[in-house]
């Protein structure tokens, strides 16, 4: 399953926001891809790879294509594009958590 | 026993093993020996173990930072952290190691192709490739380590007891960190006394030689050093004579307050710049804080302090000093003191700029007022009457009386809310050539007035404080200087204010009299020279000091100055 969602962190996806979508990513069975909407299947990357996220320098407004395939799909492709949607990222321990999904588009 | 020449920047000495500090040294490899002969499996291991350290070290500064700096400056550590766990990464490595390469050489090449990858780039992702490169050297320095013949990483906060540090230079994050028991003296082959890693050293009475140049790299780890920062040399060797006398504890602290031989008090207050620094300034014996920098609060970091970080920093210093005064200094941003996050504008020449006062009171009024909402909620804790605040770069008179509205106006919105506050002393910072002429209409307005003299001289004299090329005018000691000094506290003889110091010059010993004599009711400094100047004022006649000072305002020169004060030519 996949969603296209735009970047909102202003950061893109560098910094704080690069790490934790790894984190992520990494918190599940699925496997998780991203890339820039427009590249297309060649386009996509190991969302478990701060080198590979890093690489794609994607900035705030772009739009990204989130791909999950394993058991935890669903839950995977949710809260990795619930962090791509959130203007503030989420904080370890929950403060200035600001989730806001209205820009995810359905897909798959 | 040989002696190597720099400028003293702490005056205290220390004892000590050299351990050179090289965050930038390349680490060197082997040679790459025959695939064939490489144990896979231990190599395997290797990399295993050696990430298992790096990434155990990366917690721990980023908690450190954290707690220190901030969450947003902590985050780096994570990021590094996605660095050495990165699956691709880990598989490239793994896959070059069975294929018999050695664990480190592994590392260094898929690093370097990583890096090769972002190197060259703009902006962040040059930053990836500074990140990658970190990375790469925390691995090898742990696998190179448990070789046993490669340096070790060096974690600054956590070195043994009697280490001199020596480096090429230091940032002042890097000073920050350090442990000022545990750090016996620092020496750098760069850097300046007014640098501000120097004044950090200073302000946690690390002995400190600066500017050494490159014979420091004739000093070898382990070797035994003594660091005498009142004659700004390195001992290499020292005989027993001299190890005696560095060890020997600094002058007796006298803890409590002092007046002159003939009576008159004088308070010495120190300089902080930090909350680590609060404890050594009152183990000093320093009759309160003087000046309390406020910009370690905002700079490296991405967004300004909120007023609850704030409160905490100010109560934790007035809880610091129960009994004494501390005089807080509003946000000095600007000159050489950038602020990302506040997006100053290039100015052609900052110190004749936006800075100071003139931010505060215009387009960073919000973040004035929210430092004031906590000044003022801290004034009205336990030990809050000892407060007071004062305003930086001040020039005219209606910059005071904006800055004393702001303040009744933030006063006003706390008593509407219901919060509980109180109005602190308010004062001036003398800092300009401006603010020494009017400071008595200053004074009206005012508690306090404070001279800062290490930007009062550069505007005097017209001479930039950081520009080596004209250190020579950068001079307190010229006449213009001290009559500037004597327009100021003369002013306030004439008012209910008083006056003090918290320049440079008020640390030194030798010009205490003569700063008696011009009349300051308070000096102020690093912390480390609180002990020298308060024996100094115990000896100190007020009356023959006023008559010193009278002489010292007639002269036309410098050199006359220094014969009145019975000084050879010295550094200024």
């Amino acid at each position: 399953m996949e969603r296209t969602v735009t970047v909102e962190p202003e950061a893109g996806l560098h910094a704080r926001p690069a790490s934790k979508l790894v984190q992520t990513a990494n918190r599940f069975d699925a496997d998780v891809s991203i890339g820039r909407a427009a590249d297309g299947d060649d386009g996509l990357v190991r969302a478990d790879s701060m080198l590979s996220v890093s690489g794609l320098n994607v900035e705030h407004g772009e739009s990204v294509r989130v791909v999950a395939e394993g058991p935890d799909a669903e839950a995977a492709l949710d809260a990795v594009c619930d962090l791509l949607t959130s203007p503030v990222e989420e904080d370890a321990d929950g403060k200035e958590t600001e989730t806001d999904g209205d820009d995810t588009e359905d897909a798959s | 026993m040989r002696t190597l020449d720099g400028v003293g920047s702490t005056p205290r000495s220390g004892v000590g093993t050299v351990r050179w500090y090289r965050p930038d040294a390349d680490l060197t490899l082997p040679d790459r020996p025959d695939p064939e002969s490489v144990d896979v499996d231990a190599e395997l291991e290797r990399y295993e173990t050696a990430r298992d350290a790096v990434r155990s070290a990366l917690r721990d500064a980023r908690d450190r930072t954290a707690e220190r700096v901030g969450e947003e400056e902590a985050a780096v550590f994570e990021a590094h952290e996605g660095f050495l766990d990165d699956p691709t990464i880990i598989e490239d490595v793994e896959t070059a190691i069975r294929d018999g390469t050695p664990a480190a050489h592994a590392v260094a090449d898929r690093f370097d192709e990583a890096v090769a990858q972002f190197e060259g780039m703009e902006g962040r992702m040059a930053e990836r490739a500074d990140d990658l490169r970190d990375v790469r050297d925390r691995l090898l320095r742990a696998l190179l380590d448990a070789d046993g013949g490669g340096p070790a990483a060096t974690d600054l906060a956590a070195l043994p007891a009697g280490t001199v540090l020596l480096a090429e230079r230091l940032t002042p994050s890097d000073t920050a960190a350090l442990d000022p028991d545990a750090i016996a003296g620092i020496a750098t082959v760069e850097g300046g006394r007014t640098s501000h890693a120097a004044i950090i050293a200073r302000s946690l009475a690390i002995p400190a030689v600066v500017g050494v140049g490159e014979a420091l790299e004739s000093i070898a780890d382990g070797e035994t050093v003594l660091v005498d920062g009142d004659a700004g040399t390195l001992v290499v060797d020292p005989d027993d004579e001299r190890r005696a006398a560095a060890e020997g504890t600094g002058p007796a602290v006298i803890s409590e307050r002092v007046a002159t031989a003939d009576g008159r008090p004088v308070e010495v207050a120190a300089n902080v710049g930090g909350e680590s620094e609060l404890d050594p300034a009152a183990e000093r014996g320093a009759d309160g804080i003087g000046l309390f920098r406020t910009e370690f609060l905002f700079i490296d970091r991405e967004a300004p302090p909120t007023e609850a970080e704030q409160y905490e920093t100010i109560t934790a210093a007035l809880s610091a000093f129960p009994e004494d005064r501390v005089v807080v200094r509003t946000l000095d941003i600007g000159g050489d003191k950038p602020v990302p996050y506040l997006d100053l504008s290039d100015e052609p020449n900052p110190f004749l700029g936006r800075r100071g006062v003139r931010l505060s009171l215009d387009e960073h009024a919000d973040l004035f007022e929210t430092q004031l909402r906590a000044l003022l909620r801290a004034a009205a804790t336990e030990h809050g009457d000892d407060l007071a605040v004062m305003f930086p770069l001040v020039t005219r008179v209606e910059e005071v009386e904006r800055a004393v509205e702001t303040v009744e106006s933030v006063a006003a919105d706390l008593a509407d809310e219901g919060v509980d506050h109180a109005v602190p002393d308010l004062g001036a910072m003398v800092e300009t050539p401006a603010a020494a002429f009017v400071a008595d209409a200053l004074a009206d307005r005012l508690d306090f007035l404070s001279v800062g003299t290490n930007d009062l001289a550069q505007y005097v004299m017209a001479a930039d404080r950081g520009n080596d090329a004209v250190a020579e005018y950068h001079d307190p000691l010229h006449p213009a200087v001290l009559r500037a000094l004597d327009r100021t506290t003369a002013a306030v003889e004439e008012t209910d204010a008083w006056v003090g110091m918290c320049g440079e010059m008020a640390g030194d010993p030798a010009l205490t009299e003569l700063l008696v004599g011009l009349g300051f009711d308070e000096l102020s400094m690093s912390a480390v020279t609180v002990p020298d100047v308060k024996r100094r004022i115990r000896e100190v006649d007020a009356d023959a000091a006023a008559s010193l000072a009278i002489d010292a305002l007639a002269c036309e020169t410098r050199g006359e100055v220094l014969d009145v004060l019975g000084l050879d030519d010295r550094e200024g």
